[in-house]
């Protein structure tokens, strides 16, 4: 299928289907990639700290407050609602707050993509320690475990599998966050070439872009993945429905 | 066998096992105060196996776990082997749950060894340690399975290990094997006899099952309903090891009617 769609590509435009300005080749598009990687590559540098940083604010500030609000009931039942709906308003629009604030540079879309990337964090956070079994704890007290202990060996490994579902959305909603904020304002950053090159309407460097973009988003999730399979190689592995005849479609599906 | 328990300087080996005097528990609950026990005195000698029953809800739980110094009661005392326990005391006490309540993100062997990590013992000893109960458990060659691999039965068996691990003077399981389907309760329950017939620990068994009750224990202390009061101890004289076979037999059959009976009063 992948085959298919990359032929598609390269075709598509040049038989005239489609007009090389809509679509450009596929060989236009590389061919600009590899000639351009000074600009790309230091483009992509820059996207990537700004990508990192809001990461940083979005994790630490995301599990700190996230373990509050989900550990204490009382605060659960005030915030977490508070949290909840937050989370559904579209925080994209907020952006030109932002740069009333911070300004047009890089920290308008660290400080942007920070709180976009917050909340699944946060709320996959106070969701991981609500749902841990109350009898571990209790175990746990009988082994003589102080409240330290309770918290390091029982706490955290428990809800460690929920936090991480989390962190693997926050970094995506990151990357979309930093790479929009981009596009709106900026003089550096994938956005910003993406911007640059729609304007001039030189579109093989746009979909060069945008397919840096595309490849930052894969790699980060699966490098996400694998160290999830890697440190919760505790967690019973579903097994696919693949034996089943007929299934062929969810066997795929269920097979990424 | 009384002088020479006098003449043995060793308190502890003097001292009840478990000693609780007076002891009533009251709760605050949605509608005032809940009187959970009732002036609970009971003994448990060292090295005996004491099964508590009674109706749900009379409160032995409860106090299973002021045993354990997992709750503190409201009034009345409670030794074990001497000694008050105002916190759980692992090395003197160790406590096997319904549910296994293992940790899924650690193996068995991991599990075993929890109490032991929690001391900082040194890693080559811990890991001796857990090998050796999960031997003592039947359980060799399991050491570095994850809990979901583990069957049922298995995963009561390295809670039992880990229960064990400290080498506790008692050992208090809350209805260990009501998760389990009947006949896998049969087996555990023999192997657990099996187990404590090499370690001589004094047990303290909560269960439901009459059968299970008569088949395991040296005493069975019968709970009213609440609030919970002990309203009677019922001796089990049947010889040990204990067979399969026993459980057929009329006095098998007379002393599970007579718990059946006293708690078949309290309706």
């Amino acid at each position: 299928m992948l085959v298919a769609a990359l032929l598609g590509w390269e075709l598509i435009p040049r038989t005239g289907w489609l007009p090389e300005l809509f679509l450009p080749s596929l060989s236009n598009t590389l061919a600009v990639l590899v000639s351009d990687w000074r600009i790309y590559g230091s483009a992509l540098l820059v996207t990537l700290g700004e990508v990192a940083l809001s990461m940083l604010i979005a994790c630490g500030g995301g599990i700190a407050l996230g373990a509050i609000v989900g550990g204490f009931a009382r605060m659960r039942n005030l915030l977490l609602p508070v949290f909840s709906s937050l989370y559904a308003v579209p925080i994209v629009i907020l952006y030109p707050v932002f740069t009333a604030w911070f300004g047009v540079g890089s920290e308008s879309k660290i400080a942007f993509a920070g709180l976009y990337a917050f909340f699944p964090v946060m709320l996959s956070t106070a969701a991981g320690i609500r749902t841990i079994d109350p009898q571990y704890l209790v175990a746990a007290r009988s082994m003589g475990a102080t409240l330290q202990q309770q918290l390091t060996r029982v706490i955290i490994p428990a809800a460690l599998p929920t936090v991480f579902v989390g962190l693997r959305l926050g970094g995506a909603l990151a990357i979309i966050g930093v790479v929009v904020a981009e596009m709106l304002t900026a003089a550096a950053g994938i956005g910003y070439l993406v911007t640059l090159n729609r304007t001039i309407l030189d579109s093989p460097r746009v979909f060069a872009a945008l397919i840096l973009i595309l490849m930052l988003s894969i790699v980060y999730d699966a490098m996400t993945r694998s160290l999830e399979r890697r440190l919760l190689v505790w967690q019973p592995v579903k097994r696919s429905p693949a034996a089943r005849p007929g299934s062929g479609l969810s066997a795929s599906v269920s097979a990424a | 066998m009384q002088q020479l328990a006098n003449l043995d300087g060793d308190s502890r080996v003097q001292a009840k096992a478990i000693e609780v005097s007076r002891l009533s528990h009251v709760y605050a609950g949605i509608h005032g105060e809940v009187l959970a026990l009732e002036d609970i005195s009971l003994q448990v000698e060292s090295g005996k196996f004491t099964v508590i029953v009674g109706p749900s809800g009379c409160g032995k739980t409860s106090l299973l776990m002021m045993m354990a110094g997992l709750r503190s009661q409201s009034s009345g005392e409670l030794l074990c082997h001497g000694a008050p326990m105002p916190q759980p005391d692992p090395n003197r006490v160790g406590v096997v749950f319904q549910e296994a309540s293992l940790f899924p993100w650690l193996t068995a062997a991991q599990n075993v060894e929890f109490p032991l990590s929690l001391r900082a013992d040194p890693k080559a000893a811990r890991r001796q340690r857990a090998l050796q109960m999960l031997s003592l458990v039947g359980l060799d060659g399991f050491a570095d399975r994850y809990p979901h691999e583990l069957s049922g039965g298995m995963k009561q068996r390295v809670s039992i290990a880990r229960g064990l691990v400290q080498d506790p003077q008692v050992l208090l399981m809350d209805e260990p094997f009501a998760a389990l389907d009947e006949q896998t309760r049969m087996t555990m329950g023999h192997e657990l006899l099996r187990i404590w017939a090499t370690t001589s620990k004094t047990v303290v068994f909560i269960t439901h099952s009459l059968t299970e009750a008569v088949y395991l224990a040296d005493e069975v202390l019968v709970m009213s309903a609440r609030p919970g009061r002990i309203i009677d101890r019922i001796a089990i004289d049947l010889p040990r090891p204990r067979t399969y076979e026993m459980m057929a037999s009329d006095k098998f059959g007379g002393l599970r009617e007579r718990i059946w009976q006293q708690i078949r009063s309290q309706h």
